[in-house]
């Protein structure tokens, strides 16, 4: 397997966004059916690429240049366990989601973004995650503003100007950055780094974190998280809340770990976790409306993982991936379950990722609490004690909001979610995906330990610098 | 394979097997007998497993995320386990006949009742029989939410009662997760037998927060004060056999886990520290007071029997921990025997009471009356209980009862005592509203074709009430449960016999007593039946309750019971409790309030810009 082939992941969903079009034109009305399998196939063949990396992975990281120009100036992709599991979910999750319309715009949209997230899993260098990110935003405007509704419009444009905001902050940042280094390349700011040469202005960080923390829905700037995911169809806030989400803790991640050891920025993080666990779990008690409740929930879990983050390198980073991938699961699922009235399957599906999400032993999300609990204990200090005593708390108001829905489930008082997409159905039930990650999540039950023993590993690669550097940089450490 | 099996494994498999059978139970009779059988199984598998030199240990063995689990039915557990698997075979027993038949009738899920009743017995076994905190906490999660589960089951007001309980619960889940994390994190064991042997590694203030979690976490269950509000609604609102099952042992659980956590893991130390010349022995001994005093004088208001109970229920826990706090062999023996009496009663009363349901439609107390003569047998069945839960002899109540009492006496508590009869006193009172509002005054004239119940239901509530009785006269029987349970968790038993305990004062003999007694009645007896005709009179010639009454009036005299007690003692319910509640529910809604708000639409660009310059503005400061 030759490492170039990592660029077909980004390069294959780009292409047949470009050529579904003019193919859908040339294809006729006949022969349109056909056309509408290509997008799924693109993303069916990407998934069996990185499942083929996959097994070349287990040793070694992959990191690939582009063009034969040497790193630092080329264009670096780079490949971990950690980018490759956020990868296969990713793409995973856009076979699961796939909208249910049959307008190629949609398509290409999907496309799009499967591209651009791809590459901001990928990319070795700052300058293309801003570039990835940008599209990546685009491609999710146009993704919201899809459903015609006023309300869509609006949510999509509000979207659009704090993405603009997260923008300018993220390339602020990064100016900030070339400006001191001369060079954005992660490998090579992180041995600039790691020798001790250059210290890299906490405003820097600062500004990134915020900037990406849009898509992370980090605290202050999250006013799209309610209004879009309220519009939307809920397998788009699923993807969104899900996967995508946890792509730019991941780019965060990466900038904490490379860039910044800094403790201040750990603080940062801390800081900004703690907020946005208060805010987003209270706001969801209030909230009234399922949608809107199960987005200010998805707030309060981003900010558990940001607190996660935070904690020390050993302990906080296997905490965070598994609060992540069991966010990415559960949160998805519920989303889910509100495209359509709850049935009897329904309703117990809830009830089970509810279960989860409270952390119910022996269910994953119980283990990912427990570690995050442990955690918080090992590392100490009031702040993280003070984050501790407000996790317990929003546990129950956790347990609180969600048995709620199954109180007025039960009393047949439940607000009837608006149907989004019209009348066209997707090539698989809302509830019947919900379903399939419902299977995962008590596979994973069974499996904690194995699960464990992979995510300790991939942690334990994602800390190690070095082997980052050595793998980019070459033989030149 | 199955050579290799322990009694352990078998009893999970059947208990397992019993739920899987619950859902698959055909719509018949004979499903609900067989469920009753199975629960016989797991009874007879733990009369096996009461059998010395007999392997306790679960074959099962787990390391998770470096945590080893392990499973194992020590004297305490098994104590437990038995009166669990026994109130879900009086359960299963009452369901299994014409109760069930009528319950299906109204169209309701016979089923799932069954499959909850079996799925608590299940989880409260896994949990009873935890070897380390990591599966104690396990246990403990699942047997609240199977709990939660049987209270969803009547809807309605019930789901809500179910959901304060779920409030409840998680709050407590969460203390104990934090102690079990702060002890995992300490310590880097949760193994029972290793942390007893570092648990001094704890430095004085973090024994208190440990403390201090572990009993307010494990109190929420047992509806310790001030966190009992949850409590009666929820269990008085769950189907009747499924209340009677809670009630008898569902709460205990918190006592069982307490008792693991303050005698087995720190030995009784943590009690005995020592704040501004307070031990936090002195402070739960009279929280379990106030647990005793005030939710006794609570239900004695309450006009719906079962939640009169439910309440009681509560009261009643305050005596075993007040017993167990003692730390001395008197105490803990009766604290621990009033585990097993309070069972017995509780199931008979809630049996009773779902009996007169059953028959009249209403629990409503003010709606009932002179029922005597039309359901004999229940009023006998309610008989016995009351006398049992008053700690009247010879009913086993007043076993246990005496015990703690003998305790506190030669401890020299003497307030602690007259608290302690001060809720006796209110008990009495009580359960004479109970059975005097249900069964005596007048019949009411719709109560006129009232028959007494089936078999089926007569059968378990008086099998219990001979149990009742005949665990009174020899209260021997339990107290060897209760003296392997005790050993269990390193505390030590007064000397007992059949009828009784050797006391430092002297002999304490219920066979000698109920034979005065008994011998008093016959005497009694001779003296009725020998003083000639007694007169007949018209039911309104006649006076209760303090009220005196004319045969022109005609007022129901249950209605308004106590109604000059009331007068007396009603300003001291001032709802100190709900206030507290209700104050927290309001913090909450405003923090939720202030979160809300940060999500206006007008703060969209505002509240993003305002961050940013603050860290930019704190970046710059580092």
């Amino acid at each position: 397997m030759r490492a170039e082939w990592i660029a077909l992941l980004v390069a294959l969903p780009l292409l047949a966004a470009f050529l579904l079009q003019p193919l859908s034109m040339v294809a006729g009305s006949e022969r349109q059916r056909r056309v509408y399998w290509i997008a799924p196939a693109t993303i069916m063949a990407t998934l069996a690429l990185s499942a083929m990396l996959g097994e070349s992975l287990s040793q070694q990281p992959i990191s690939m240049v582009m063009g034969g120009f040497v790193v630092p100036m080329g264009i670096n992709f780079y490949l971990d366990g950690l980018s490759w599991g956020l990868l296969v979910a990713l793409q995973f999750s856009l076979l699961l989601l796939w909208p249910p319309s049959h307008s190629i715009r949609q398509q290409v949209l999907m496309l799009l973004l499967a591209a651009s997230a791809t590459g901001m899993v990928l990319s070795g260098d700052l300058f293309n995650l801003y570039v990835f990110y940008e599209l990546l935003a685009v491609a999710t405007f146009g993704l919201v503003a899809i459903n015609k509704s006023r309300a869509a419009a609006t949510a999509s444009f509000r979207y659009l100007i704090l993405s603009g905001l997260g923008a300018v902050l993220i390339l602020s940042g990064i100016a900030l950055i070339y400006h001191q280094t001369g060079t954005l390349n992660l490998a090579h700011l992180a041995q600039l780094v790691s020798l001790g040469t250059v210290e890299l202005p906490l405003a820097a960080f600062l500004l990134m974190l915020v900037g990406f923390g849009v898509k992370a829905e980090l605290f202050g700037v999250n006013g799209w998280v309610p209004e879009v995911y309220g519009v939307i169809s809920p397998r788009l806030s699923a993807l969104l809340a899900g996967v995508i989400s946890k792509l730019a803790v991941l780019v965060i991640l990466r900038v904490v770990l490379l860039l910044f050891p800094q403790p201040e920025a750990a603080q940062a993080l801390l800081w900004l976790g703690i907020l946005g666990v208060a805010s987003g779990e209270f706001a969801a008690w209030r909230s009234r409306d399922l949608r809107r409740m199960l987005s200010f929930s998805s707030i309060g879990q981003l900010g558990m993982i940001l607190i996660a983050f935070s904690l020390s390198l050993e302990v906080g980073l296997f905490v965070g991936i598994v609060l992540s991938l069991h966010h990415l699961l559960v949160k998805a699922g519920l989303f889910l379950l509100t495209e359509d009235r709850f049935g009897r399957w329904g309703i117990a599906l809830f009830i089970l990722f509810s279960l989860s999400l409270v952390g119910v032993p022996p269910l994953p999300g119980f283990w990912a609490k427990f570690s995050l609990l442990n955690g918080l204990w090992s590392v100490g200090g009031w702040e993280n004690h003070l984050a501790l005593v407000l996790f317990l708390i929003v546990t129950v108001v956790e347990a609180s909001y969600l048995f709620r829905v199954v109180q007025q489930y039960q009393q047949g008082a439940m607000v009837a979610p608006v149907a989004v997409d019209g009348a066209q159905r997707s090539w698989i039930d809302a509830t019947a995906v919900s379903a399939i990650l419902a299977l995962l999540l008590l596979w994973t039950t069974v499996q904690i330990q194995e699960v464990a023993d992979k995510v300790e590993q991939v942690a334990v690669q994602a800390a190690d610098r070095g082997q980052l550097i050595a793998t980019v940089l070459g033989e030149k450490q | 394979m199955i050579s290799t099996w322990t009694l352990l494994d078998h009893l999970w498999v059947v208990a397992v097997t019993t739920a899987v059978v619950a859902l698959l139970l055909p719509r018949s009779r004979s499903g609900s007998w067989g469920m009753a059988l199975l629960y016989l199984l797991q009874l007879s598998l733990l009369g096996g497993m009461s059998l010395p030199e007999v392997v306790r240990e679960a074959s099962l063995q787990l390391t998770l995320l470096e945590y080893p689990m392990h499973w194992s039915m020590d004297g305490m557990g098994l104590y437990f386990s038995l009166i669990t698997v026994a109130a879900a075979l009086f359960a299963s027993l009452y369901m299994a006949g014409e109760w069930g038949e009528h319950y299906r009738a109204q169209g309701k899920s016979l089923r799932m009742l069954h499959f909850s009743l079996a799925i608590n017995n299940a989880t409260m076994l896994l949990l009873l029989s935890s070897g380390d905190l990591l599966s104690l906490f396990i246990g403990w999660e699942l047997a609240s939410w199977s709990a939660f589960l049987m209270m969803t089951l009547a809807g309605g007001v019930a789901l809500q009662a179910a959901i304060r309980y779920l409030i409840y619960a998680m709050s407590g889940a969460m203390m104990i997760f934090a102690a079990i994390s702060m002890i995992a994190v300490h310590l880097g064991t949760l193994q029972f037998d290793l942390v007893r042997e570092s648990v001094t590694a704890f430095s004085e203030p973090q024994s208190g927060l440990l403390l201090l979690l572990v009993v307010c976490g494990f109190g929420i269950k047992m509806g310790l004060l001030p966190f009992h509000l949850w409590q009666a609604p929820a269990y008085a609102e769950t189907p009747g056999p499924g209340s009677a099952f809670l009630g008898a042992i569902s709460s205990r659980l918190g006592l069982f886990a307490m008792v693991v956590v303050l005698f087995k893991l720190s030995g009784g130390a943590w009690l005995n520290l020592e704040w501004l010349g307070v031990t936090p022995q002195t402070v739960l001994a009279w929280v379990a007071v106030a647990t005793i005093v005030f939710p006794t004088f609570t239900a004695m208001r309450q006009n719906d029997a079962r939640e009169l109970l439910a309440w009681h229920g509560i009261g009643q826990g305050g005596y075993m921990l007040l017993g167990i706090v003692m730390m001395e062999p008197l105490g803990v023996a009766g604290g621990m025997l009033h585990v097993f009496n309070h069972a017995t009663y509780q199931a008979a009363l809630f049996f009773a009471v779902t009996a007169v349901i059953y028959r009249t439609g209403t629990s409503d107390l003010n709606q009932l009356g002179g029922l005597i003569v039309r359901m004999p047998l229940t009023f006998v069945t309610m008989l016995v209980g009351i006398i049992g839960l008053a700690g009247l002899p010879p009913m086993n109540g007043f076993v246990s009862k005496m015990l703690i009492y003998r305790s506190l006496l030669e401890q020299g508590e003497l307030l602690l005592f007259v608290g302690a009869v001060i809720g006796t006193l209110g008990t009495i009172l009580s359960v004479y509203k109970l059975i005097h509002n249900t069964f005596l005054g007048t019949l009411r004239l719709e109560h006129h074709a009232v028959k007494e119940v089936e078999w089926s239901m007569l059968l378990p509530m008086l099998l219990l009430s001979l149990v009742i009785f005949v665990t009174g006269v020899f209260p021997g029987v339990p107290l060897q449960w209760v003296a392997e349970a005790v050993a269990a968790v390193g505390l030590s038993m007064p000397d007992y016999h059949m009828g009784g305990v050797m006391t430092a004062s002297g002999n304490f003999d219920m066979r000698v007593l109920t034979a005065i007694l008994l011998g008093s009645f016959a005497i009694g007896a001779l003296i009725f039946y020998r003083a000639g005709r007694s007169r007949r009179i018209h039911p309104f010639d006649n006076y209760a309750g303090g009220h005196f009454l004319h045969a022109s009036n005609h007022y129901h005299y249950s209605n308004n019971f106590y109604a000059g007690l009331m007068h007396l003692i009603l300003p001291w319910y001032r709802g100190l409790f709900q206030r507290m509640e209700s104050a927290l529910i309001r913090v909450v809604e405003l923090l939720s309030d202030l979160s809300a708000g940060l999500f206006g639409s007008v703060r969209l660009v505002q509240t993003p810009l305002l961050i940013v310059v603050l860290l930019l503005w704190w970046g710059a400061g580092q």
